[in-house]
């Protein structure tokens, strides 16, 4: 059962990133990556993290996407141009891709006995154990994350900001 | 510090860069008269504290260490300010601070018409500092902070004319080559410290004589990285080719840096680590070798030149090559005894040569000037004691300093007698061109006027002033004769000092220099009558030098013409100097230049790396413009980089090197 | 342990962030016309404020606080003050290159300091998801400042192509912690050594350093990794390129040496390798491709790369002693680029008047007081001895010689003898007598804030050369406190 669904939403994933990149009008990426994101959380709940998996559905799925979209609605973007590309992206990047992505699924493949160790806490993980991990022992990351995210407002208004 | 009492050896280097920082920061505002007061005081104490230290040499207990505290402890390393005097100090301190004056005092009237003279003086001074400080320091760290800044100084002065670009383009050359040597000093400091754990003289060579077993290896690497070095600053082969270009500085920073001071610094550098070449014959041979050849080979290429300057500066690289034969085959002493009279004559040589340029309004080029014997005369006559001098001729300096490192060549083992033999013909060949030199400038008639007829633009016309006396040949103020007269008399008598035992003199010096310079290698073998022979021989040949320019240049001056014909092949290479520089220029710098390119063209798509794609985008086309671009692709080529560079690395961390191959 | 304690720990970082906030609250309430400079001095005197804090911290005993995320010790205290210095000096100069047509100002003085902040906690953070929140922190406040002259295209293509490339390093960075996480189940660098050592699957723990390796190598512009640098140097403002080729990659490089020096020693047989040829690849590229520029902030773009090459020299000599040589080298560098920017800042002023190397044609004479300067910086920068660029040079690759490494000191050698070629261009053209009289006309004069940022890196990199004793002690200080894994779980030691 775990397998079946591992493999529809794991394909579905792949087909819909690819999908994002292929495609040219901003909309039907945007509408892909929705597709991601929502098979993404699927996995997430088929490892056992359902915190993490309800997170990324209402996180990236619902709040960021719908903003996406909006955003590209009103900017009313039109289609991309196709351009050449570069002569150093097809002999540099596309190796250099396919080595990694090989040499990655390589390493996992080989080593395959050896993963498992890690524990991200019992099998299903209870609020209260999240919350220990997040507001005690991570608890100053956490709030430095409040530093991040005030930068990156305050970068938007610097940049966006109409000049006078 | 010793028991004895401080001899307040920091005033030494301090007192010339007060005076640099007075004149750098002040000097604009100064009147001319202040800016040279400044610097000549600078100078002039310096001076006056080495002789008040000579005169209580005797007293003293050697070497006599300063230090004045800590500069570096970095874990087990450390390095301190620590000046040291002993009788090589003393020496090199007497000819820098003393030709040194003269040379200042020289300057005052030689720059006199120039722009920017305070700024002259202020590098002037900034040289002595740093050439002070290279003569005192007590380890290689604070040798390599003079021996640097030497360099910066004479980079400087070279490039004085910013102007004139040959004149920046010889600094940057000069400089750039001398990087080379000291990439060799840099290696041997970091390998003194990975074996002795120090870069102090006292401690290295303590150890080094406490441990009678080591015998090359590593010392002998680290004995060629330093010559290394000395080749570049000493401008010996394969570095020799800074300093013909150097002579685009004014002349008399040819005389002090590219003569008397700085260019000698690789042959008191070896000389000062004396200790560690006798325990290298291999270093000892090469050095024997590069001096010899080089001496060999500057001197063929003075034989042709026409710039009054260049034939000096090839001299100049000749004479270094006598200096490092003597270092070569352990004759310490003599190579530094060479280096005092040579400070002497060549400096005067140059000084001299300024004059007849400054005479003749900035010409430099021999074939136009003839005839100046009347017209200068005080000039004339200097500049004939230093010409007799440089070819040997007894009993002049030039004669016992080098009869010195030939007699040493010759009673050396091993190829010595080819060492003396090359040496010998070399010293014809100085006789021939000096006296080529003597004969152009100043006897024949005057061809200044019949090239002027041809409209003729001088070399080098560096004298801005143009005033009404811009065609009369006239004669240089007394501030620039004095130093000239007074240099003039010890190339005539300072050769005395260390005449040579075999022809009845005591050798003063070299048994003043004993003490400092104590080789193993040192064996009395020769005899008397084997030295007077050897003295005989060379001056013999001196004296066929001087015949044969005679016969070339004032009897039959016909002849060279028809001699260049005939031996067209042969004069070709001696004047575009064997085409070194060319040589150099395509197996070093088109190599370079086009690994540049590589990197900057090659690697990253054409056009948008240097810059001047931008001028295009520029105007502001807002977002639209910026897409374009990112989309022409170069953001996806840096990203592709990116992946094929984050490919190969994991590719290494996943397989590793480990034990098949460790880079060191 | 009280609360009050542990925040003595992350002090710097506290009054930092307060100031920043402060900063972005009181610019909306200025007027139009209302100069924002005395933001910026606000700006200046909270740093120094952080300053002085990070310095305290030397006094208590070193030790981690908010349950083990971060640890106080002479390394962070080293890292901290070298940051804080930085970004002084950059805020120095920005208040003297701000013009009329400045915009947004505030936020600029804001982004500085918020940007200090996650540097800052680079250096002392003990947990890789700590440290990717400050290499993010500062990343992006870098990425947005990069972008702030927004009326000129090159400077939005600058701030957009780093960021985008950015997010690329990133994310390599973000899953090699994972990676390691997985293979040895926690993300604290103090307990990653010690889990190697039980452990059997180090393979995923390889992968995953190697990852961390190509993510900070972009940060550190270390070749292959430095193909952005030109272009984001070239558009950025020149006060921001003096901040970000020096602090982020000092943050960066503390991070680099926290991590393959405390969490993965065991592992050395893999990164030094891969740090040597990153060493040799970064030094020679970035000399060759400085050569023939003729943009000096590209020229200067390249020579960083160079040098954070030189200093992943010292990071293959394994001691004690090339951690020392790299905290000091980090400290000559960012003295005397800093202050070169800070030169070119003023002569090129906001809007780049000067770009290639011959507009500075004349420029010793326009401004003695600015050719000086530039002087003396590019004569640091070559390695001339008495200035911090000599001292740092020789230190580093002393130590590496030390160890053995004999190839990667000649490489060096030969490169830091190429690297004068390039820089003497810029000194020749600055003393040369401009051909055009309108090259002539008086530079702005230097305004206090510039003269005080000039006095700060000129005496920097003289005392960095003539008498480093004491930062030689810091930074001998500094690599003992790393190697020797403090690590103090209770941080209950007594404070004096």
């Amino acid at each position: 059962m775990h397998l079946v669904l591992f493999f529809i939403f794991g394909g579905l994933c792949v087909v819909g990133a690819l999908n994002l990149l292929l495609q040219s009008h901003p909309i039907n990426s945007a509408l892909s990556l929705i597709v991601v994101m929502s098979s993404l959380a699927v996995l997430y709940l088929l490892l056992g993290a359902e915190f993490l998996a309800a997170a990324q559905v209402i996180v990236y799925s619902g709040a960021i996407m719908v903003l996406f979209t909006f955003v590209i609605m009103l900017l009313n973007a039109g289609r991309e141009e196709r351009t050449h590309g570069s002569r150093m992206a097809y002999i540099a990047g596309f190796p250099g891709a396919a080595v990694l992505l090989g040499l990655l699924s390589y390493i996992f493949l080989s080593n395959r006995g050896h993963l498992g160790n890690a524990r991200l806490g019992s099998y299903l993980v209870t609020t209260g154990d999240l919350s220990r991990v997040l507001f005690r022992d991570l608890l100053l990351p956490f709030e430095v994350t409040s530093v991040l995210i005030l930068i990156a407002i305050l970068g938007a208004v610097a940049l966006a900001r109409k000049e006078h | 510090m010793t028991s004895t009492h401080s001899l307040h050896l920091w005033l030494l280097p301090l007192v010339p860069f007060a005076g640099f920082l007075v004149n750098a920061l002040l000097g604009r505002r100064f009147p001319r008269a202040l800016v040279t007061a400044v610097a000549l005081i600078a100078t002039l104490i310096p001076f006056l504290q080495v002789l008040g230290i000579a005169s209580q040499f005797s007293s003293l207990s050697l070497p006599h260490l300063e230090q004045f505290g800590t500069w570096i402890a970095a874990g087990s390393f450390h390095a301190d300010f620590t000046f040291a005097l002993d009788q090589l100090t003393l020496v090199m301190l007497l000819v820098v601070t003393g030709v040194g004056f003269l040379i200042h005092l020289y300057s005052a009237g030689y720059m006199a018409h120039e722009d920017g003279y305070w700024r002259f003086f202020a590098y002037l001074n900034l040289f002595m500092f740093f050439m002070l400080t290279l003569v005192l320091a007590e380890n290689y760290l604070l040798m390599f902070v003079g021996w640097e800044g030497v360099g910066l100084a004479s980079y400087l002065l070279i490039g004085f004319y910013y102007t004139r670009d040959s004149a920046a383009n010889a600094g940057k050359k000069a400089f750039v080559v001398n990087r080379v040597g000291d990439f060799g000093f840099l290696l041997a400091m970091f390998l003194f410290i990975a074996h002795f754990g120090t870069l102090s003289f006292s401690s290295i060579f303590s150890q080094i004589t406490a441990h009678p077993e080591l015998h090359g290896g590593f010392l002998t690497a680290i004995a060629l990285c330093l010559v290394l070095g000395a080749t570049g600053k000493s401008a010996q082969i394969p570095l020799y080719t800074w300093l013909p270009d150097a002579m685009e500085g004014p002349t008399p920073v040819s005389a002090l840096i590219h003569a008397a001071t700085m260019v000698t610094a690789g042959v008191y550098m070896v000389a000062r680590t004396h200790v560690l070449f006798d325990r290298s014959p291999l270093a000892l041979s090469t050095v024997a070798i590069i001096g010899t050849a080089t001496a060999f080979f500057a001197a063929t290429v003075a034989l042709v030149q026409t710039d009054i300057k260049r034939v000096l500066a090839y001299s100049t690289i000749s004479q270094l090559g006598y200096m490092f034969l003597a270092c070569g085959v352990a004759a310490y002493s003599s190579g530094v005894f060479h280096l005092v009279t040579h400070a002497f004559f060549k400096a005067l040589l140059f000084l001299a040569a300024g004059s007849v340029i400054h005479a003749l309004s900035g010409e430099q080029d021999m074939r136009v000037m003839g005839g100046l014997r009347k017209k200068i005369p005080v000039t004339f006559w200097t500049m004939t004691m230093a010409v007799f001098a440089i070819s040997g001729l007894p009993p002049l300096a030039g004669f016992v300093s080098k009869d010195e490192i030939l007699y040493h060549a010759f009673t050396a083992p091993g190829p010595g007698k080819l060492l003396w033999f090359v040496g010998l013909f070399t010293a014809f060949l100085t006789s021939f061109y000096m006296f080529r030199l003597w004969y152009l400038t100043f006897f024949g008639e005057n061809r200044a006027e019949k090239a002027a007829a041809h409209a003729h633009t001088p070399a080098s016309s560096h004298h801005a002033e143009v005033d009404e006396h811009h065609h009369a040949i006239h004669e240089s103020p007394w501030i620039m004769l004095g130093p000239l007269a007074i240099l003039a008399v010890l190339s005539v008598i300072g050769g005395w000092m260390g005449w040579p035992e075999g022809l009845g003199g005591g050798n003063w010096f070299g048994h003043f220099l004993a003490p400092a310079l104590a080789s193993q290698h040192v064996a009395e073998a020769g005899s008397n009558s084997l030295e007077v022979t050897l003295a005989l021989i060379s001056t013999l040949v001196a004296l066929a030098g001087w015949f044969l320019a005679h016969l070339f240049y004032f009897a039959k001056p016909e002849l060279p013409e028809k001699l260049s014909v005939s031996l067209r092949a042969f004069y070709n290479l001696l004047l575009n100097k064997y085409w070194i520089d060319e040589l150099y220029g395509a197996v070093v710098i088109a190599p370079v230049l086009f690994l540049s390119r590589f990197v900057l063209k090659g690697l990253i798509d054409t056009g948008v790396i240097n810059g001047g794609s931008y001028a295009a985008a520029y105007t502001t086309q807002g977002m639209g413009a910026i897409v374009q671009r990112l989309q022409s692709g170069n953001i996806r080529s840096y990203a592709g980089w990116l992946a094929l560079g984050a490919a190969g690395l994991l590719l290494l961390t996943y397989f590793g090197f480990g034990a098949h191959l460790s880079l060191r | 342990m009280t609360a009050n304690f542990q925040l003595l720990r992350i002090l710097p970082e506290v009054i930092l962030t307060i100031a920043g906030v402060l900063i972005m609250l009181i610019e909306p309430l200025l007027g139009h016309s209302t100069s924002r400079k005395p933001l910026g001095w606000f700006a200046v005197l909270s740093v120094f404020a952080s300053l002085a804090a990070s310095f305290a911290q030397l006094g208590m005993a070193a030790g981690t606080a908010y349950y083990g995320v971060i640890q106080t010790d002479a390394f962070s205290v080293f890292f901290h003050v070298l940051i804080a210095l930085i970004v002084l000096v950059s805020l120095l100069v920005t208040i003297d290159t701000a013009n009329a047509n400045t915009e947004s100002l505030g936020e600029l003085f804001a982004l500085m300091v918020f940007g200090a902040v996650g540097m800052m906690l680079m250096t002392s953070a003990t947990e890789l998801l700590l440290v990717f929140i400050g290499l993010e922190i500062s990343s992006i406040s870098t990425y947005i400042m990069a972008g702030f002259r927004r009326k000129n295209v090159k400077s939005t293509e600058s701030s957009l192509k780093y960021f985008l490339l950015g997010s690329f390093a990133t994310a390599f960075f973000l899953y090699g912690i994972a990676l390691i996480f997985g293979a040895t189940g926690t993300t604290d660098i103090n307990a990653i050594a010690s889990q190697l050592g039980t452990s059997a699957v180090p393979m995923f723990a390889t992968i995953g350093l190697g990852m961390i390796l190509i993510g900070l190598g972009f940060k550190v512009s270390a070749a292959p990794f430095h193909v952005w640098t030109p272009d984001a140097y070239e558009g950025a403002p020149s006060p921001v390129v003096g901040l970000m080729s020096t602090a982020p990659k000092a943050a960066a490089f503390a991070v680099l040496l926290r991590i393959v020096y405390v969490a993965f020693p065991a592992l050395h047989a893999h990164w030094q390798p891969l740090l040597w040829l990153m060493a040799a690849f970064s030094m020679t590229i970035g000399n060759l491709g400085a050569l023939r520029q003729q943009n000096v902030k590209r020229m200067l773009a390249y020579s960083s790369i160079a040098h954070a090459g030189y200093l992943l020299v010292a990071f293959t000599a394994l001691s004690t002693d090339g951690i020392a040589a790299a905290s000091f080298y980090a400290m000559s560098y960012a003295a005397m680029n800093v202050g070169i920017f800070a030169v070119v800042s003023h002569a090129s002023g906001y809007d780049e008047r000067l770009s290639l190397i011959s507009d500075y044609r004349g420029l010793a004479y326009r401004s003695p007081l600015l050719g000086g300067a530039l002087g003396f910086f590019l004569i640091s920068l070559i390695g001339i001895p008495f200035t911090g660029g000599f001292f740092g040079k020789f230190y580093v690759f002393a130590s590496a010689l030390h160890s053995g490494m004999v190839w990667l000191t000649i490489i060096g050698l030969v490169n830091s003898g190429i690297a004068a070629f390039y820089y003497l261009r810029l000194l020749a053209s600055a003393y040369s007598k401009p051909t055009n009289n309108a090259l002539l006309d008086p530079m702005p004069r230097a305004s206090f804030a510039l003269l005080l940022a000039l006095v700060i890196t000129i005496s920097g990199t003289l005392i960095l050369g003539i008498v480093p004793g004491q930062i030689l002690a810091m930074s001998h200080n500094a690599a003992v406190s790393l190697t020797s894994g403090i690590a103090n779980p209770a941080p209950s030691a007594t404070h004096q």
